[in-house]
């Protein structure tokens, strides 16, 4: 089977900076793949290429097997590809109903949203009695939570998540990566990027480690987590013998 | 959606009655009062109707727009030109005025449209069409109570635009634009038509306000209609009554036309210090307007006592 999404020989960056070479990555269907690497290696700026946010200046991105290269964010949408951005970035001053409905402003049919919504209550129990609230008065965890709510609002079949543990309790970041695990079980493609290592690796099935802009290592979560170079690099542990 | 993007809109239940009644007081004041208070009246409800007719791209899509005169330049000017040169009817060179401008959409935001204005004025002030420099006169009208019914209608209009914003589709894409227009993108809303539909919307009431203008006071020239002063009087009646609430905008135009009113028959002198003060005490204390003190936890007091603290004053 061909994978979900495919991201080929990708080169990309902000006017004069070039900050991605040569990538290339594939997330396949239902698979949870982590992105992993240091700041400023460019892993917010592959999702952004992903999610049509930013324009590579070479290669191809492709989602189910139709290029998809250089199309605006809102089509993307409407394909099915989500985008959880770092520092999650809600609408502060709007109440948390509105965002999440925000999400779903790709879609039009009316009973299947608020179906979604309570789906999403449903996935984060935490939200229920925060509906009506501002965005701001949220606490970390519940921001968080509903920044990816707010994103599966659109129906995705890829999930794009960047940073999410950051700033968070770990009891937060262990009630959102179980969220993580059940989309993934029900069919939910899931690409994430997240400086804990640990956490990343331990809920995907693959993982891409993006050096200055570069992919150096790719293979097997669970082989990732036993590298000698990412366990010296990431987790600041000396490789075992 | 259930639609709830500002606190007006919520209470807007409530509301209703009293904006009925309003507006039958607005509608019957004519014949209730003397010629002066009718004027004053115009006044009150022209500025009120520019202040609606910013705050729908300096409120509700948060984009400060020092230029918004411009349209009312242009719509004074095209029914200016219309009626004294073409003979056309008030009410189609008034409407053409509105077509006119709803043409010029686009993206010229903030300060560029302080630029845009100046231009504009520059061009009035040079074309033969428009005059040049030494202005236009417009024939004069019949009854000064017209002009009130015209402001009026603007005004209904523009208050009418604020309200039902917020219930709409675009309401909801404004507000998220104004909120983070990164993550408004990265959930598909395209910014530009929705910032455009905010844009068109104020330069259509502005040029409505400058049609009517001209008429009434039969006498138009560059520098009176191409005034900044128009934007900033909007700019700070919006940020006092509340940005972004339907409302806010009026009950600031009503305030502060009033005091100003009543400040410039005292003293001349006086009026531009309390205007130059009044800009500053909102910036620090209610950079969001009255409605937002009002909303604020422990009542008004409270809310000023935690800004002193905030500030160190």
């Amino acid at each position: 089977m061909r994978p979900q999404l495919e991201v080929q020989n990708v080169d990309a960056g902000y006017g004069a900076v070039q900050v991605l070479w040569d990538v290339s990555l594939e997330v396949g269907a239902g698979e949870a793949v982590a992105l992993i690497g240091a700041n400023g290696a460019g892993k917010s700026t592959l999702l952004r290429v992903i999610s049509g946010l930013l324009r590579p200046e070479r290669g191809r991105v492709a989602f189910q097997q139709r290029d998809v290269t250089g199309l605006p964010p809102e089509r993307l949408v409407h394909l099915g590809i989500a985008h959880v951005p770092q520092g999650r970035r809600l609408f502060s001053d709007l109440s948390v109903r509105e965002n999440l409905l925000l999400g779903a402003w790709a879609r039009r049919e009316r009973a299947a949203i608020a179906a979604d919504l309570e789906h999403m209550l449903d996935l984060f129990p935490a939200l229920a009695d925060r509906l009506a609230l501002p965005a701001r008065q949220l606490s970390g965890g519940e921001q968080q939570m509903a920044a990816v709510a707010r994103a599966l609002m659109a129906r995705p079949r890829l999930l794009l998540i960047d940073e999410p543990s950051l700033g968070l309790a770990p009891l937060a970041v262990r009630a959102l990566m179980e969220v993580v695990v059940r989309l993934r079980r029900e069919g939910v493609s899931i690409l994430l990027v997240e400086q804990d290592v640990t956490v990343a690796l331990g809920h995907a099935d693959r993982g891409y480690v993006l050096e200055t802009g570069r992919i150096v290592l790719a293979d097997r979560a669970a082989v990732l987590l036993e590298n000698p170079q990412v366990r010296r690099v990431y987790l600041g542990l000396t490789a075992t013998s | 959606m259930t639609p709830a993007l500002s606190v007006t809109a919520r209470r807007a239940g409530g509301w209703r009655l009293a904006l009925v009644l309003a507006l039958a007081v607005a509608v019957g004041l004519p014949a209730l009062t003397n010629t002066y208070y009718v004027r004053l009246a115009t006044g009150i409800l022209m500025f009120a109707a520019l202040a609606c007719g910013w705050n729908l791209i300096g409120g509700y899509a948060g984009y400060p727009d020092f230029g918004a005169a411009a349209f009312l330049g242009i719509g004074a000017y095209t029914t200016g030109v219309l009626m004294a040169r073409a003979a056309v009817p008030f009410p189609l060179a008034l409407l053409a005025g509105g077509a006119v401008l709803l043409r010029l959409r686009g993206h010229y935001f903030a300060i560029a449209t302080l630029g845009f204005m100046l231009v504009l004025q520059q061009l009035a002030a040079n074309l033969e069409l428009t005059g040049g420099g030494s202005g236009m006169n417009l024939p004069v009208a019949r009854s000064f109570t017209t002009f009130y019914y015209w402001m009026l209608g603007v005004c209904a209009l523009a208050v009418a635009a604020g309200l039902s914003l917020p219930r709409l589709r675009v309401g909801y894409a404004i507000a998220a634009i104004r909120e983070n227009q990164a993550a408004a993108e990265a959930l598909g809303i395209a910014p530009l038509p929705y910032k455009i539909v905010a844009y068109s919307g104020s330069a259509f009431v502005f040029g409505l306000v400058g049609g009517v203008y001209a008429y009434w006071f039969t006498f138009i020239d560059p520098p009176t209609v191409f005034n900044v002063d128009f934007a900033i009087q909007a700019i700070v009646m919006t940020l006092f009554g509340g940005p972004a609430t339907a409302l806010g905008p009026v009950a600031g135009a009503i305030v502060l036309k009033s005091l100003d009113t009543v400040l410039t028959n005292v003293s001349i002198f006086l009026h531009n210090v309390f205007f130059g003060a009044l800009v500053c005490l909102l910036v620090v204390f209610a950079p969001r307007g009255l409605a937002d003190l009002r909303r604020a936890r422990g009542g008004i007091l409270a809310a000023l006592r935690a800004t002193l603290r905030e500030n160190r004053i």
